[in-house]
């Protein structure tokens, strides 16, 4: 009888922030992708499960068929949840397998602006977000295996160790005062000045806007206090405090 | 009031049975009323290490579903007058130990007991987060082997994320670890962790090392929790962890590999 009984539930609508890996395609050939991702067990498990946004930025703008770099994601475990950078005609393509054309902020010219060593001034002016005047943030705990902290907008400061099968990540600089053994991500947001610090190198993972690397036990500085930047495409491990 | 301890590794077959039975046997010892849970539904082992599988009636699944009395699912230990088993379940799943069920009869246990000890099974689901979840202490059972003590790392990390008390915010579960089946020869050889190792990647306080023996075979195949194996390696070693954790001080032992005696050596081994 009454209105309430009859009309349907509200539909419930809300904003949220996510954080996606963005995969950079640099050829035609999805064969490329497939080699690129038979990569070691460490990447392997970060790629299991995470959504990914494919971008284009690098492509030429011809039609091309999606299917099978969807296969070969899927294959590696990972989702593809939409693109970014493409034309429109990749757009409507992408569109037709239900991949949305994401508008990703991009790095801001701010950041790009930012002096070389930003490491000397203060985290606030090397998140570059806007929203930065926040300190980093403290973690007192080690983390174990199969935790994961994420540091959004600032630094991480961890003071105890980070475990192998741990995951530190922060969208500013990343300080582990303790052996890092485990996966340390840091400029998460694509923030290229973003830096490593730790006490002691045995990480399994080490990446800097998304340009990662596996340092091995014969690296000269491995056990030992290291400081890693990102220089061009590769990142760079260099002996802490020198 | 009760203190809850849980005996915990997430790897299996590490010695966490064998090392509450022993670790409970020798609080009561002491002269604390001790009581030691199964939370390994399904498997069902402490009844056996402790010699009383032949005198299980009612289990804990019984007294969570209230099919029975606590009273009357808790055996006496044949041996220490102050120590009780709570056996479980072998044909129910692990389904059946529910949050509600297990804070019931750990609320009920508190006023009983000095201290509770619970036999966690392995993994990290729901029967180890049971375990784990009312606990005081935490001894994190672990082998000398990479696998075994990633697997106490990540159940140290679910300790301080989901245990009560995380959850309520109090201070956090104290830890101890207890490397066992430490063979000091196969470290010696590089086939083993050394305890440096293990300590260095775990870094929580150390509570002892029991030693690999035959001893422990025989223990459980008779029944007797290995604290009682008179003369033993593995009986001091135990003796000592207890003493430990109560606060008293004791050098390490048995984490050297043995010397060869003189004629041995003499002679050739
Ligand atoms: N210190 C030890 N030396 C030799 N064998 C051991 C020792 N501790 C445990 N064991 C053996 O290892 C096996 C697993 O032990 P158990 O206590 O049941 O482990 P869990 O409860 O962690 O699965 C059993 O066969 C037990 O007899
Ligand atoms: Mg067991």
């Amino acid at each position: 009888m009454t209105e309430e009984r009859t009309s349907p539930p509200q539909l419930r609508l809300s904003g949220g922030v996510f954080t996606f890996s963005v995969l950079r395609l640099e050829s035609l050939d999805p064969g490329q992708l497939e080699v690129q991702l038979k990569t070691p067990e460490p990447v392997k498990q970060f790629l299991h499960n995470a959504p990914i946004v494919l971008d284009f930025l690098h492509l030429p703008d011809q039609q091309l068929p999606l299917r099978p770099w969807m296969d070969i994601l899927r294959a590696a475990g990972c989702f593809p949840v939409g693109i970014r950078n493409a034309s429109p005609a990749q757009a409507e393509a992408a569109a037709a397998m239900g991949l949305p054309h994401l508008r990703g902020r991009e790095l801001e010219p701010a950041l790009q602006e930012t002096p070389a060593e930003p490491s000397a001034c203060s985290p606030a002016h090397t998140t570059g977000t806007g929203v930065s005047t926040e300190p980093g943030q403290i973690l007192r705990h080690p983390m174990r295996s199969g935790q994961r902290h994420y540091a959004r907008n600032r630094d991480l400061i961890c003071l105890a160790a980070v475990n192998a099968g741990a995951e530190v990540l922060a969208d500013g600089h990343l300080h582990v005062y303790a052996p890092l053994r485990g996966r340390a991500m840091a400029g998460v947001m694509g923030q290229e000045h973003s830096r490593i610090f730790c006490a002691s190198l045995e990480a399994e993972l080490i990446a800097i806007a998304g340009i990662y690397a596996m340092p091995d036990p014969g690296h000269p500085l491995w056990g030992k206090p290291a400081e890693i930047a990102l220089e061009g495409e590769q990142l760079r491990i260099m002996p802490l405090g020198t | 009031m009760a203190k809850i301890v849980v005996v915990t590794s997430g790897k299996g077959g590490v010695g966490k049975t064998t090392t509450s039975a022993a670790f409970a046997s020798g609080l009561a010892i002491r002269g604390f009323r001790t009581a030691v849970i199964d939370f390994d539904v399904g498997l069902r082992n402490l009844d056996l290490v402790m010699g009383c599988e032949r005198r299980v009636v009612y289990d804990f699944i019984n007294v969570i579903q209230g099919e029975a009395k606590l009273q009357q699912a808790l055996i006496r230990d044949r041996m220490l007058e102050k120590l009780f088993i709570l056996p479980t379940s072998q044909t129910r799943d692990k389904e059946a130990l529910t949050a509600e069920g297990v804070a019931r009869v750990m609320d009920e246990l508190h006023g009983e007991f000095d201290y509770v000890v619970c036999d966690s099974p392995a993994g990290i689901e729901t029967g180890a987060l049971r375990a784990l979840y009312h606990a005081d202490e935490a001894i994190v059972v672990t082998n000398p082997e990479v696998s075994s003590v990633r697997d106490s790392d990540r159940i140290l990390g679910i300790l301080a994320a989901k245990s009560r008390r995380a959850e309520e915010g109090k201070e956090p579960v104290r830890e101890h670890l207890l490397l066992t089946r430490y063979a000091p020869r196969r470290v010696q050889g590089g086939e083993m962790l050394s305890l440096e190792d293990v300590k260095e990647l775990l870094r929580i306080p150390l509570l002892g090392v029991i030693p690999e023996s035959e001893t422990i075979l025989q223990a459980s195949n008779q029944g007797i929790p290995a604290i009682h194996m008179k003369g033993s390696e593995v009986a001091a070693a135990y003796e000592d962890v207890v003493a430990r954790f109560l606060g008293e001080e004791k050098p390490l032992r048995f984490t050297q590999p043995e010397k060869p005696s003189f004629l041995k050596r003499l002679f050739g081994g």
